[in-house]
């Protein structure tokens, strides 16, 4: 069963169904428009055959902010792996704003995270991803990235990342960097900015490629959609 | 219709007049990041390539491999439909995995570039690409291979050589090469090179198409975008 957050639009009162699993989501107080969700873990987390699944589901309306209270710690996982796999679909109008706290891979975890996105077109995500290989003085084991991203019909976003200790630290994909900081937006773009990754279609990446996740200066939100 | 073999050699031809010269595969910001510094290990050169070949060139040789089996005029397999939005559609999967405009942007001039020449050489590809426009390059490649009587592997062979030589050529520009260990380093790439050939020749959807990403290569892609003294575009 996969954690879900459901959440539709309602004039009187929006309607928030929340389904706990690996991650259990408690609903917080939140502005007119705003639902605000708290995900926090529900136990150990993210151990050897852990398959965490997330589903977002938002219609309407409406803004989802997601908070997550702490970061997440994939523990070495003994030749075992584990997957990760987040799902949002976003219709008529709704808007997610998504601040990930660090995901932390350890030395010896194998970890597959996927991030499937289907925005019906008018809505808009906002979400971060902030990826350490490697606790302290660690280096951080095996995790494989795949990204895809629809906006309305059209795919927006097609992006795997082979983060495996091996290929992750020549020239071309994170050098000797231990922190991948991203924050994507889709439905909209980021202004402007050297380093701000504009994609065909609505949507940008900005991203910091840093030694110490406190590094980076994606700490807030770029903008508010 | 030419010796394909011919054509292919061509495609791969530094002297072909398409701009190659102007290209370093990134390396040059690259350099500029401190690859090869003080000119000590300079090997690294050769395994910034290989990165490419298993990242991005991936991507760009299926981008190609997918535009010459949706437009090949003499289709070996019946089995293939002909679809004549197939340069639209790749092209438009192609966009979708480069997430950075200015290697998007980088792409589509060189590809503006061969299509120039190519309209003059092989006139055929006009039945599918534009007299002219900024039209992604493995896309136009992909058509050229199409309408001269390329292979897959032939058109994913010239887009995996040329980004490795593009890369390696550079190096005798930018850092303090003997152009023999250069030489030397391409030939240690064939067998990458031979992987990514036979990793997506056989590809025919767009679907399939892989979307490796390689985040530092764009950050240097956009610090080289506003480096006032350059040697290279891009």
């Amino acid at each position: 069963m996969p954690t879900r957050i459901e959440v539709v639009a309602d004039p009187v009162r929006d309607r928030c169904l929340l389904t706990t699993d690996h991650l259990s989501p408690r609903q917080l107080p939140g502005a007119d428009g705003v639902v605000r969700v708290a995900l926090v873990a529900a136990g150990a987390l993210l151990l050897a055959g852990d398959d965490v699944r997330i589903e977002i589901a938002v219609s309407g309306a409406v803004r989802l902010e997601i908070v997550e209270t702490a970061g997440t710690v994939a523990y070495g996982m003994r030749g075992g792996s584990a997957r990760w796999d987040i799902d949002i679909r976003l219709t008529d109008g709704a808007s997610l704003q998504w601040y990930a706290e660090p995901f932390v891979v350890s030395a010896d975890a194998e970890v597959t995270r996927t991030t499937t996105a289907r925005l019906a077109t008018g809505c808009t995500a906002h979400l971060r991803e902030s990826l350490v290989l490697g606790r302290h003085g660690e280096t951080g084991g095996v995790l494989r990235t795949a990204t895809r991203a629809w906006l309305g019909e059209d795919l927006l976003l097609a992006e795997d990342l082979d983060l495996s200790p091996e290929t992750r630290t020549g020239w071309a994909v994170l050098g000797t960097n231990r922190c991948l900081d991203t924050v994507t937006t889709l439905g909209f773009r980021l202004p402007d900015d050297p380093q701000t990754l504009q994609l065909e279609g609505p949507g940008s990446i900005a991203r910091r490629l840093v030694q110490e996740q406190h590094q980076s200066t994606l700490n807030h939100p770029v903008s508010a959609s | 219709m030419g010796n394909a073999e011919l054509v292919a050699m061509m495609l791969a031809d530094g002297r072909l007049p398409t701009g190659g010269h102007t290209q370093s595969g990134g390396l040059e910001p690259a350099v500029r990041a401190g690859l090869g510094a003080d000119g000590k290990q300079l090997a690294d050169v050769a395994a910034y390539a290989r990165d490419r070949l298993r990242t991005t060139t991936r991507v760009e040789a299926a981008v190609a491999v997918v535009t010459l089996c949706g437009t090949n005029v003499a289709p070996d397999d019946e089995n293939v439909p002909q679809n004549p939005d197939t340069v639209a559609l790749v092209e438009a999967a192609w966009a979708a995995r480069v997430p950075s405009h200015v290697v998007r942007g980088v792409s589509r001039r060189q590809g503006r570039l061969l299509l120039r020449l190519a309209r003059r050489v092989w006139p055929d590809v006009s039945t599918y690409l534009p007299n002219d426009g900024e039209i992604a390059r493995p896309v136009v490649l992909g058509v050229v291979g199409a309408v001269t009587g390329l292979s897959a592997e032939q058109v994913a062979r010239t887009i995996a050589y040329d980004d490795a030589q593009t890369v390696i050529a550079a190096s005798l520009k930018l850092l303090p090469v003997d152009p023999a260990d250069a030489a030397t380093w391409l030939a240690g790439l064939h067998d990458d090179i031979e992987w990514l050939v036979k990793d997506v020749a056989s590809l025919t959807r767009i679907d399939e198409i892989p979307a490796d990403g390689a985040p530092l290569i764009d950050v240097f892609a956009h610090n080289h975008a506003i480096e006032r003294m350059r040697l290279f575009h891009a």
